[in-house]
């Protein structure tokens, strides 16, 4: 009679430790979001009551209050933003990445770092230039002014992952469709953009991130017609006190987009993070 | 044999031509003229000027204004028609954090840009705005019988202490409709079991009593992270300065033995009897420190300490009392800042824009604020004098009302002339610093306030003051 394989009680107690020291990490980083997120379901006297009450009746005046001001208005600036932002991204970025990757000229190389160069100095370095610039060309607290800013840090991110991902596709297989008859367009299109999918959702993911979390630009260029919602949120602390009910849920409301947007894509953002890691 | 393919070779023009056309696509749509929003007021384009006076004489004129996220905003928001329904004057109030209020309002008037016909003038950024000209002298609005009826706007019911920032000998720059006076709420409970009948009147006593009362449970006191708007108590009072004189004399005045033994005494209050974290904590958890019991007195402005007997947030407010802050050696010097209603210089709706500063610090409005709003810091003494204000805001034997205008009228005395200089507000930073470096046990009081000393006068010297 065969006994059944059982693995070792060291190899045991050694897993059991590690999958406890996963759970004591996944609560130390989910604890802040729990923390946010249950306090915009109390009133303010229950929020900071010790100890905490883990078991309160839930209020949604917090949600009611936030939702009646402007700061809808604010969410609403936001969503267009980064949406629109991530698909110009995508939109300029990504066919300048497969041609930076696949041309052969001697300068491609000074031609990426010099897309980054937006990214070589701090914000802060830009902040009275553009303030000034639009201020000319009146694009101060304009949606579109705020997505043009986003796209010029936006593009060299795009450009540098997209390219490295397009660097690890097998060049083959669009050599083989150009046997086949089609042209760079159709190549591009039908072989090589299906093939990204990972890399295009993890790149479309960033993107909307750093649009959607940006304080610094949205601060300097918008007024109240453009303002986005990290800023807004600000606002609920007043110079008397602080609304921390309002601030609770406003970035309840903030992180939700995102984390519907991460779980939805979540597959393809896996693959796409570890695409080439195993590269030689 | 397998046929000989060839690799169809990808020009560079090929490729670039290709990226551009996607790309152009793209750029097209976000280049897109958007149309403006609703109501949005065209700036630089004056709106038509009607004479004043009339009723509805502004009809069509429409306003912009910035300042901080208030209840006195939010009341003047919420009596927005009242004006338009007088004036004819739409307006738009954006209220912002006072961080995001400092930034902003500084790169709006200092580009010139006249999108915001009327912006809140910052106590200590008053003197740097009114020396650069980004406020408009309000003289000639006053003096005209046109535009003004000088009864109704009674100048003299503004108290002293928060008229005289705004006033450069007599030219008027803002109207003043807050004054943060520094009082002190405290929880009588606690005060009087430790033997205390009531809160300590100098500095010395509070460090005693500091010491008596002091807990791992219940804290002795707690203040905000502002501390260069806090210390000053401490400072003045044990005769020291910032300045030698100012605004004449800019010398900075730290490493001397009077704010050394202010900044000592200070250090070990905040780093011995005061909650985990100060002395930086902020204004919200200060306040929430008082609200849950964690700490036994709150020294601060008056709007913010006013909040400790929010019922909303506190089961402890029937415990909680109100006191000047204490004196020092040389007297009783409680802080003032003072916030006005200014006109942008660059604004192209001057005449309007006044109508608004003189109903948005009226008498009226300012009453109106103080009865539904909470608002107490206000600034004029009919506010603080009339009968509903007093029981309103009479707590447990606290006369809040009078505690504030003792403080402004004593204010009024000149020693809050040091906030109000062009230079302060990085040499306030500097403070900052200097403080929680001796707090946190860094430095001695000496060392971090010769440092301060030093870097202070290189700092002048840079802004082109005369030190030696």
């Amino acid at each position: 009679m065969v006994r059944p394989h059982r693995p070792p009680l060291a190899r045991t107690i050694r897993r059991g430790l590690v999958l406890a020291l996963v759970a004591i990490l996944i609560l130390i980083v989910l604890f802040p979001f729990y923390w946010l997120v249950q306090m915009s379901f109390k009133t303010e006297r229950e929020a900071f009551q010790m100890p905490p009450q883990i078991v309160f009746v839930p209020t949604l005046q917090n949600y009611v209050s936030v939702l009646q001001g402007k700061f809808v208005r604010a969410l609403g600036n936001s969503a267009i933003t980064a949406t629109t932002t991530t698909v110009l991204s995508l939109l300029l970025g990504v066919p300048a990445a497969y041609a930076l990757s696949r041309a052969r000229f001697g300068s491609d190389w000074a031609i990426s770092l010099w897309m980054l160069a937006t990214r070589m100095a701090p914000p802060i370095a830009f902040g009275i230039p553009f303030f000034l610039i639009y201020k000319n060309l009146e694009l101060i607290d304009t949606l579109h002014g705020l997505i043009i800013i986003y796209l010029t840090f936006n593009l060299s991110l795009v450009i540098w992952t997209m390219r490295t991902f397009f660097d690890g596709l097998p060049v083959s297989l669009e050599e083989a469709a150009y046997i086949d008859g089609a042209g760079v367009f159709e190549t591009f299109l039908r072989v090589t953009l299906p093939l990204s999918t990972p890399g295009l959702a993890t790149t479309a993911i960033f993107c909307f991130l750093l649009s959607w979390n940006d304080f610094f630009y949205s601060l300097i260029l918008a007024r109240s017609d453009a303002l986005t919602a990290p800023v807004a949120i600000v606002n609920f602390m007043n110079y008397e006190s602080w609304e921390y009910g309002k601030i609770s849920a406003g970035g309840t409301l903030i992180m939700l987009p995102v984390v519907v947007f991460s779980l939805a894509v979540k597959k393809y953002l896996v693959s796409g993070l570890t695409a080439g890691a195993i590269k030689g | 044999m397998a046929p000989r393919t060839t690799t169809k070779p990808i020009s560079r023009r090929r490729l670039l031509r290709g990226a551009l056309a996607l790309g152009g696509l793209g750029l097209l749509s976000a280049c897109a003229p958007a149309a403006p929003p609703a109501g949005k007021p065209s700036e630089g384009k004056p709106a038509a000027q009607a004479p004043a006076k009339t009723g509805q004489a502004y009809a069509g004129t429409s306003l912009k204004m910035m300042m901080v996220g208030h209840a006195y905003g939010q009341g003047l928001t919420e009596k927005l028609p009242e004006l338009e329904q007088k004036t004819g004057i739409k307006v738009e109030i954006d209220q912002l954090a006072f961080p995001v209020l400092n930034q902003r309002a500084d790169l709006e008037l200092s580009s010139g840009s006249g999108a915001y016909d009327v912006l809140q003038l910052i106590f200590i950024r008053s003197g740097r705005w009114i020396t650069a000209g980004w406020a408009e002298p309000l003289n000639t609005f006053i003096d005209d019988a046109n535009l003004t009826d000088k009864g109704e706007l009674a100048l003299d019911d503004f108290l002293a202490g928060a008229m005289a920032p705004f006033k450069r000998g007599d030219t008027i720059y803002a109207l003043p409709w807050l004054a943060d006076s520094t009082v002190v709420g405290y929880r009588t409970d606690i005060y009087e079991k430790a033997g205390f009948a009531k809160f300590p009147e100098t500095y010395g006593a509070l460090q005693e009593a500091a010491a008596k009362i002091h807990s791992p449970e219940t804290a002795a006191f707690v203040t905000s992270d502002n501390l260069h708007w806090i210390w000053p108590n401490w400072l003045i009072s044990h005769g020291g300065s910032f300045f030698a004189n100012p605004p004449d004399d800019l010398r900075p005045t730290f490493d001397t033995p009077e704010a050394i033994q202010a900044a000592e005494m200070f250090g070990t209050l905040v780093s011995k009897y005061a909650p985990p974290g100060s002395p930086k904590i902020d204004t919200g958890l200060a306040q929430t420190s008082m609200h849950q019991g964690k700490a036994a007195s709150y020294l601060d402005g008056l709007g913010n300490t006013q909040q400790i007997i929010n019922t909303e947030k506190t089961q402890l407010a029937d415990k909680m009392a109100f006191t000047n802050t204490p004196s020092g050696p040389k007297g009783h010097f409680p802080q003032l800042a003072v916030h006005g209603f200014m006109i942008n210089k660059a604004s192209k709706k001057k005449q309007a824009a006044w109508e608004l500063v003189k109903w948005a610090a009226g008498k009226d409005t300012m009453l109106w604020n103080a009865l539904n709003q909470g608002h107490l810091a206000g600034t004029r003494a009919s506010m603080l004098n009339n009968p509903e204000v007093k029981q309103k805001f009479t707590w447990r034997g606290s006369d809040l009302p009078m505690l504030h205008q003792s403080v402004m009228e004593r204010a009024g005395s000149g020693y809050m002339a040091y906030r109000t200089v062009p230079q302060f507000p990085p040499i306030g930073d500097r403070v900052i610093i200097a403080l929680q470096t001796i707090a946190s046990g860094q430095a001695t009081p000496a060392d971090a306030m010769k440092a301060l000393q030093k870097d202070a006068e290189s700092m002048l010297e840079k802004e082109g003051v005369k030190i030696r």
